[in-house]
This record gives structure tokens, C-alpha cells and sequence, in this order.
């Protein structure tokens, strides 16, 4: 949009700065570089011990094989229609052939559909002081971690960041923020306590989020 | 007095004897407190987060224009268009003319104060719009055709049984058939049934924003539910609406924000869906909208930047914290105070926004106990912002003439001790005929307001320089 079209721009840029001739009342700062948070010793404890506060089910593999087991199990569970997977290698190692009745459908072939019953994706990181999954929208796209009820992510531990510091660092340095229209910070799966401050999983996002961290996956 | 004066003590009032309302509000408050104290935890120094919060607003306000400026051309790089409006109207007909260029007919809105601010859902409907309020308590305030309650908990006053009752008025198609009971998770999936089919069918999705991060170019969401997720991923086009003062400067900041504005808001660690959106669907990207808009909102906000005594008062993140604390609040509840904002802050902001005169009452509808500002996450001095208030409409605004003269006499007698000595037993003699002509507390007592409710102390006879001189002379 032209600035000519926006005539309001030119005036509150001109607020501003007039309003802004008068200086600030005079602050102390004292923050400096004191410690805010507790510095995170041993990431892939603290990411699951974060895990199972927020409700995340993290499940912890030593390797590939044991990881597509696992899916395997997870997606047991789930009933039967719609996978769609993120079209990237990790979900096509894992992911050889599907049973239980389930269909695949990679993000190539486009957004997941109203119906998904579940969504599995890779993440960009994993933040350990928070238990949360760092993904941008070349991970299956905006809808893929929000639309089914269950919403498994595939991950490495070499994906872990210690806090959301070196996470957010990461995305920023590597130009992972500036290439993607999005990124999304993920805790656990959707919830509300709008009623009564009762705690409810599942109330417009998944009602499962379900980690498979795979330790070497070789 | 002021028209919205006698508003707010009518409900205050009101509210004040509205028991079932306040027993919800102590519940959700109780609530809050517990889930607070485990928050504060994950901090090693939760007054140096405070500080590091205060010093990332401090920042950003005062080099507004620059990071205003940085933050649109990277969203414009991005393809994104970013509108500066000036007033409300200028905003609401910035939407509305997008709505209508694109032809939309639904619309599906996650929680956001500033579209409260500015009145859009009413200019939408206007237009023939079907407006979706989509995170659950909005959604319930919605049914109700009822401003939200609180910043962060929209229906706080409401028991579950308020809530399925409402449900099984307004949603029967979405509650499960012969399901009569108020059950929570029964009735979060009847809300989620019933705007699932909105998402789905919606062409815009209008959300507010926490943050602007200037060196990212990206707006932060932070919900719970999921639901700004679901209405910037499939409808065609996205808008958000910011006030100009939600700018910060770095992407790395929100790595204390975020953890600060949870625990401050809810008492979480850190909110469900923290979201950056910095443009429309980039070419190769699976999904997401054509057009992304942001709309930078000033409607008196550079007034008060320009106070440069009150200008942290714009630091605001809108976590409701203050109003958890208040004692104000905790009695009277959030919509006796008529206007978007309530609590300490909405006290604080609102005459800014709107009329110190009209709004000037509301820098009374504290006690000054300070709690406020010892719970702000960014260290705004709330209560004695509400102080500078009173001193400015003293100085700018109508004060009653009453007040003019009550104080000029209080100053001329306080102001020798001869004076004051006659004046405390005029005082005294006054209080005493009045009781003991039984008028305490009617129409004709001059404290009434105060002896309407409360039985007046007996004044004692001999003052207190007397007593003083007495016990000095054994």
C-alpha cells in the first residue's frame, strides 16, 4: 500500500516523534545481565520432565527402528481415516507402510484435510526448559499441527535446545525465521480453563501431543 | 458528576451485593493464585525477569517510531500490508473495506482487547458479516451479547451451570442430544463442534497481536486453545490489529516475555500456542492466507506517550494480573466499570483514552493499597499513575465547586493551630448533635457515603491535643 492511500501513517509517525521530544522519566537499569531463569543442566531430562507437566507424551527411542515402532503404536490408537504426514525423509524412514485402516496423505499432495485423525511431523527444535516443539511452516504447514486431534512430532536430540534463548537464537541466526511466513511455539496440546478455571485438553487444537525423540537415528 | 460516574457506582453497587458473581470471581481469583505461585518457580529472579521486562518496553517506547518503522518494512517485504490508523473509525473502515473488497460473509476472531477497543464486531455485522468469537470464553461472552469480564478470563464470573444453561439455549445442535449436564469437557467439545464449522467456512480470520517484533517482522499470538492457530492457517485472509505501543524490539526478547506474560496471565510456565506470523503463505509454502494485514492502532495512544510521566502506563501486556490483585476488582467485578479496560490498569488508562473528565472517578476506584504495581509484570507504578491522575483532573479538569472550597478551607485551617483547634471541635460538636439527633448515616450527614454502610465511631469529647496536655501535666 502506497503511503498516499494511508494518510493516518504520516500523522502518527508525527505524533510519535513530537511526543517523544519530551524525554522519559529517567529509569534505573539494574537487570543487567542478573540470571532470570535457572540455567538447564541436563537438556533431555529437563525436556521430559517438562513433558509431563505440560501434558506432551514424549516417548524416548534409541533408534530409528524402535522410533517406527513406536509410531507404529501411537497411530494404533488412533481411529481409522486420514494420516497426513509432512513429505520430509524422517517421516518417510518411519513411515514405510500404514495399517489399522489409516491412509496416508503427504503434504506435498496439499493441506490436511477437515477430517485428519492425525498429523506427523518434524520440528525445527525442541526447547528443553519449556518441554515445547519450535516448528515453522515448512513443517507440514500452518494447519498440520492444529487441525487433528492427535499431532505427532518426530525429533532428534540433537534438536534440543537448552531454553527458549538459544532456540529462538537459533531460528533467527540460521535464517529459518526470515525463509518461513511462520513459526509456532508449541507447550502441550490445545486447552482452555475458561470454565470455572477447569482444566481442559483439547479445545480447538489437538487433544494429544505426542513426542517421538529419537536418540540416534542412524 | 459524570454520566459514566453514576454508571460505575450504580453497579458497583449492584455488584457489590451480587454474591453468586463474587463467589465465581474468588473461586477463578483462588485459582489463579495457586497456579501463580507454582509459575513463579521456573524463575530463579522473578524481580529481575520484572526489570528485563520493564527495560525491553522502556526500549521500545521510547524509539517508537524507529521500531514501528522497522517492523512494517519487513512485513511489507514479506508482502504483507501493514495500515496506521489514527482513530478507531480509521481502523474499523480499513477492515471493513478489505471485508468487502474480498467478499467476505464470515469472519472468525481470536481473542483480541484492542478489537473490543474500537467496536469492530458491532461495524462488521453492520456490513452483513457473521462474526465468530472463537476462544472459548469470548465465545460464551458472545452468547450473552456481553463485553468480556476480565482481560484474560472473558467469563470469569459465570459457573459451569451459567454456561450449559446458556449452551443448551443457544448451541443445541452442537450439545449432545439428551446430555443435560454441565460436565466442562462436554461442554468445551460443544463449543469446539460449533466453530469448527466456522473456521472451516470463514474467509478472514481477525486476530489481535501480544507483541510486533520489530527485527523479525512478525506479529506474536499467544493462545491456549489453539484457536488463533486454526483462524491464521485456513481462511484467505488474515488481519491483526495491534495498538502501536505492542512493538519490541528483538525476537530474542520474547524468550523472557513469553515465560513472564504466561505466569503473569494464568500462572502457566508458558502458554500452549506462542505463534509469529510475519507475512501471507510464501510461495512454496503448503498453506495459510493470501493476504496478510496489520492494522497499527493509535486512538489516543500517542497522547500518552507524550505524558512523559505516565508513558510506561503504554508498557501494559495485558496479562490481567493487576486485576487479580485488586481488591477493587475482586468486590465489584469487571463490568461494573463500563468501559473495555477495567481494573487498576483500565482505571489508569481509560481517562487517557477517553476523558480525563468523564473518566476521572475511576482514579478513585482504588484504595491505594499498591498491590497492583507490586504484581505488574513490567513494573508499571499503577497506583500512583491513579494518583497523577487525581492531581491532573484536579488541575485540568471540573472538579465540583464543593471540593474547590472544602479544600481551601481544610488548608486555611490546618494551617495555624488556633484554626485547627476550633475547627476539630466544630467537627467534633457537629458529629455528636448528628448522632444525637439520630440522623448518622441519613441524607442530612455529610459523611454519609461513608456512614450509609458502617456505624460511625463515637468522636470522643476532648481532642487530642487535650488528652496530650492532660497526660503531659501528670
Amino acid at each position: 500500500m502506497e503511503s498516499g492511500e494511508n494518510p493516518g501513517r504520516e500523522r502518527v509517525l508525527g505524533r510519535i516523534r513530537s511526543a517523544l521530544k519530551a524525554p522519559a522519566a529517567h529509569h534505573d537499569s539494574v537487570a543487567g545481565d542478573r540470571p532470570i531463569f535457572r540455567v538447564v543442566t541436563d537438556p533431555l531430562e529437563r525436556f521430559q520432565s517438562e513433558c509431563a507437566n505440560n501434558a506432551t507424551e514424549c516417548i524416548l527411542v534409541a533408534d530409528a527402528d524402535s522410533a517406527r515402532e513406536a509410531l507404529r503404536s501411537v497411530l494404533a490408537s488412533v481411529p481409522s481415516g486420514e494420516v497426513y504426514v509432512e513429505d520430509a525423509s524422517l517421516p518417510h524412514r518411519l513411515l514405510k507402510e500404514l495399517d489399522g485402516g489409516h491412509s496416508v496423505r503427504w503434504s506435498s499432495e496439499g493441506p490436511p484435510s477437515e477430517s485428519s485423525q492425525a498429523t506427523v511431523t518434524t520440528a525445527e527444535c525442541l526447547v528443553a526448559s519449556h518441554g515445547s516443539v519450535l516448528m515453522t511452516s515448512s513443517n507440514g504447514g500452518r494447519g498440520a499441527s492444529v487441525v487433528a486431534p492427535v499431532h505427532i512430532v518426530v525429533a532428534t536430540e540433537a534438536q534440543l535446545a537448552p531454553d527458549l534463548s538459544a532456540a529462538l537464537a537459533r531460528v533467527k541466526q540460521s535464517g529459518v525465521a526470515e525463509r518461513n511466513s511462520s513459526l509456532f511455539l508449541i507447550t502441550g496440546s490445545s486447552r482452555t480453563a475458561d470454565i470455572e478455571k477447569i482444566l481442559v485438553l483439547g479445545a480447538h487444537g489437538p487433544r494429544r501431543l505426542v513426542v517421538i525423540l529419537i536418540r540416534n537415528p542412524k | 458528576m459524570t454520566t459514566a460516574a453514576r454508571e460505575f457506582l450504580r453497579s458497583a453497587t449492584r455488584e457489590t451485593a451480587n454474591l453468586p458473581a463474587r463467589r465465581a470471581i474468588r473461586h477463578a481469583v483462588d485459582q489463579y493464585d495457586a497456579a501463580l505461585e507454582r509459575g513463579r518457580t521456573q524463575f530463579l529472579d522473578w524481580e529481575a525477569a520484572r526489570q528485563k521486562c520493564y527495560e525491553i518496553k522502556w526500549e521500545a517506547l521510547n524509539h517508537l517510531d524507529r521500531y514501528l518503522l522497522e517492523f512494517e518494512e519487513r512485513v511489507k517485504a514479506r508482502g504483507g500490508q501493514v495500515f496506521w490508523a489514527e482513530t478507531a473509525e480509521e481502523a474499523r473502515g480499513y477492515v471493513a473495506e478489505v471485508a468487502s473488497r474480498c467478499g467476505v460473509r464470515t469472519v472468525v476472531k481470536s481473542k483480541s482487547m484492542v478489537t473490543e477497543e474500537i467496536h469492530l464486531t458491532p461495524a462488521l455485522e453492520k456490513l452483513g458479516i457473521r462474526v465468530f468469537e472463537t476462544d472459548l470464553g469470548e465465545f460464551i461472552m458472545q452468547l450473552r451479547n456481553e463485553p468480556p469480564f476480565h482481560i484474560v478470563t472473558p467469563a470469569m464470573h459465570l459457573t459451569r451451570s451459567d454456561i450449559a444453561k446458556l449452551f443448551h439455549e443457544k448451541l443445541a445442535d452442537a450439545m449432545t442430544s439428551g446430555a443435560a449436564g454441565d460436565d466442562p469437557p462436554e461442554l468445551v467439545a460443544a463449543a469446539r463442534r460449533a466453530l469448527r464449522q466456522a473456521f472451516f467456512s470463514a474467509e478472514m480470520g481477525i486476530t489481535g497481536a501480544n507483541f510486533l517484533v520489530a527485527d523479525a517482522g512478525m506479529i506474536a499470538i499467544t493462545t491456549n486453545e489453539g484457536n488463533d492457530r486454526l483462524g491464521t492457517a485456513l481462511p484467505r485472509i488474515h488481519v491483526a490489529i495491534a495498538g502501536i505501543e505492542k512493538v519490541i524490539p528483538r525476537m530474542g526478547d520474547l524468550a523472557t516475555l513469553w515465560p513472564v506474560l504466561a505466569t503473569a496471565g494464568t500462572g502457566q510456565t508458558i502458554t500452549c500456542y506462542n505463534t509469529l506470523i510475519g507475512g501471507p503463505r510464501a510461495p512454496g509454502e503448503i498453506d495459510g492466507p493470501e493476504e496478510f494485514h496489520v492494522v497499527l492502532l493509535d486512538n489516543g495512544r500517542t497522547d500518552l506517550l507524550a505524558d512523559a510521566e505516565q508513558r510506561e502506563v503504554l508498557h501494559c501486556v495485558r496479562c490481567g494480573s493487576c486485576l487479580n490483585a485488586c481488591p477493587v476488582f475482586r468486590t465489584v467485578g469487571g463490568h461494573a466499570y463500563h468501559t473495555t479496560y477495567s481494573g487498576p490498569i483500565g482505571s489508569v488508562l481509560t481517562p487517557h483514552l477517553r476523558g480525563l473528565n468523564e473518566f476521572q472517578h475511576l482514579s478513585y476506584a482504588s484504595s491505594l493499597c499498591g498491590a497492583c504495581s507490586s504484581v505488574c509484570p513490567v513494573k508499571i507504578d499503577l497506583h500512583h499513575h491513579l494518583l497523577h491522575n487525581r492531581r491532573n483532573a484536579v488541575h485540568e479538569g471540573d472538579r465540583p465547586w464543593q471540593e474547590r472550597i472544602g479544600f481551601r478551607m481544610w488548608r486555611w485551617a490546618m494551617s495555624g493551630s488556633r484554626r485547627f483547634a476550633v475547627m476539630g471541635w466544630l467537627g467534633r460538636s457537629a458529629s455528636r448533635i448528628l448522632q444525637w439527633l439520630k440522623l448518622g448515616g441519613t441524607r442530612l450527614d455529610p459523611l454519609r457515603p461513608w456512614t450509609k454502610y458502617r456505624a460511625a465511631p463515637v468522636i470522643p469529647r476532648k481532642s487530642f491535643r487535650a488528652m496530650w496536655r492532660e497526660s503531659g501535666e501528670r
